[in-house]
Order: structure tokens, then sequence, then C-alpha cells
């Protein structure tokens, strides 16, 4: 499955540019913002941004969420759903300071994830390390695959 | 700012990340704070699963640059759903005179990168008190 991403293309990214100051000097002078043409909503999305694998007898979810405290973050499981809830707060810095560049966003976020079969609740890990959460799912037993065995006659 | 709900965006990906770092492998572009106060520029980067091992800071004729190694993607299983890419990060910057480039340390945590660069002396604001006659 072919998925264009805006970005991805260094023709694109220098474009973007030049729109990104031709935004910034139009929002100066009319206080209006244009949110089609604003990069940062066209590839908005529910955040955090998720990677799942299917393990034969787990899924494994995951996240990159860097500079978390993990009693920020809360994980539950409800039937075959995955709710991820947190807030990413930002760094102490203390007072009198001056920003140059502010990139790294901080904030809330809220995400469910329904997955493709049954798990079993009981049997949820998660693991944060190096700003990356890994949910690991054990499937629910009745579901797993079996294999048959043929047996000639 | 508390309640401000955060946004996903995808990462950007840079084309040729320049010098010694054209290794094989896909570079993205790390976010990052740039602040400082009266004494010293801090700088964060965001480079989730780089290990703290595997981060490197170099600095040459006064350009900071900064890589983030990330191994190889998981090959277990099959993919289902796969809405951000894995890949190293890389960015660099000119440094001022006013950085004193002896004195910047780093350190990592949580796949946050934080580099501390102190000012040059004269850099650093000093009150004058004013003597009465």
């Amino acid at each position: 499955m072919f998925r264009w991403r805006f970005g991805a293309d260094p023709t694109w990214r220098e474009i973007d540019r030049l729109q990104r100051s031709m935004d910034d000097l139009f929002n100066a002078l009319s206080g209006t913002r244009k949110p089609s043409l604003d990069p940062l909503w066209r590839g908005a999305r529910l955040f955090p941004l998720l990677n799942v694998r299917d393990l034969d007898q787990s899924y494994v979810v995951t996240a990159e969420i860097p500079g978390m405290k993990t009693e920020d973050l809360e994980i539950k499981i409800e039937g075959d759903t995955l709710m991820l809830k947190g807030e990413r707060k930002p760094q102490e810095v203390g007072d009198e300071i001056s920003y140059h560049r502010r990139e790294r966003a901080t904030g809330t976020f809220q995400r469910s994830l329904t997955l493709p079969g049954k798990v079993d609740a009981e049997n949820v890990s998660a693991t944060y390390k190096d700003g990356v959460l890994t949910v690991t799912l054990q499937k629910e037993k009745a579901t797993l695959p079996r294999q048959i065995t043929v047996k000639t006659e | 700012m508390t309640d401000q709900e955060l946004q996903a965006t995808e990462k950007q990906q840079i084309a040729h990340p320049e010098g010694e770092f054209t290794r094989e492998g896909t570079y993205f572009v790390p976010a990052v704070d740039i602040y400082e106060n009266s004494k010293e520029l801090i700088l964060l980067a965001d480079m989730p699963g780089v290990r703290t091992g595997d981060a490197e800071v170099d600095l040459k004729e006064g350009t900071l640059t900064i890589v983030g190694k990330v191994g190889g993607e998981s090959d277990q299983g099959e993919p289902i759903l796969t809405e951000y890419r894995i890949g190293s990060y890389f960015r660099s910057f000119r440094l001022t005179d006013v950085i004193d480039q002896g004195k910047i340390t780093a350190g990592m945590s949580d796949g946050v990168l934080k580099l501390t660069m102190p000012k040059v002396e004269k850099a650093i604001p000093r009150k004058i008190a004013i003597s009465a006659d």
C-alpha cells in the first residue's frame, strides 16, 4: 500500500519552508491563520503515533514518547481496546530564560487503539526505555490459531 | 500550557546528512528546544530509541553536530500498523562565539539529549554597582 507522505521529499521541504515564511509574513500582517496551509495542521494526528506488530501469540504496540516520567503515563486495557493517556510536562527550566527555539511539544494526550483480536487482559506488560513505550499483549488463548494435523487413512 | 493537547506530527527525513555521517540508513531531524539563561545555553533534543551510548556530539570549527543512532526495527512478527518510521537522528548547528566550546557537557535520558553550553566569561551579564559620589 503506497502512502503519499508530505514532507518526505526534499523538494517539498524547501517549498514548505518557503510557504512557512510566507505564512508567517501573512499572519503578521493580517492576524488570521489559514489552517489548511499550516504544515503542522496538515500532519497533525492523534498523539502518540503507534506501530503494532502481530507476533503469533501476542501483539506488540510501540510508541515514541521521549522525556516522560512513568508516573505521568497511564495504560488501560478494556476488552480488545488499549488506552494510552498521559502528560508530557515541560522540563524544569528556571526563571529568566529566553527561548531560541521551541519545537518539542508538551501537553496531555489520550489515545485508544482497538486491536484486531481479543487479548488476555491479565497478561499485558509495558516497558518504557530510552523514550520508547512498548506494550506487549498476549492474545486470548481461545483465539490462538491451532494447527490441524492431517491424518492419512 | 498543561491543558494543551498534544498533536502528533510526522518525522522530517533528511535527504543527505553531511560529511562523515553519510552512512547507510534513514535519518530524521530531531525536535529541539534551545533556551538560554544568564550563564549558559541549553539544548534539548528528542531522540527516542537512542540509548545513551549511541548518541554522538561532535564539535568542529564552530559547528555542533548531534547524531543519535537507532538500531534496526524489530523484525519479529508481522506489522499490522505503522504510523511512524524508525531511523537515526541528525542535526547540526552553528555555534556563536558566546559559547565556551571547551566546556560543553552532554547527558542523555529517556530518549532526550541535553547539552549544557556555558557562555564565555565576558558574555555573562554582570551588574555594575553604582556608587554615589
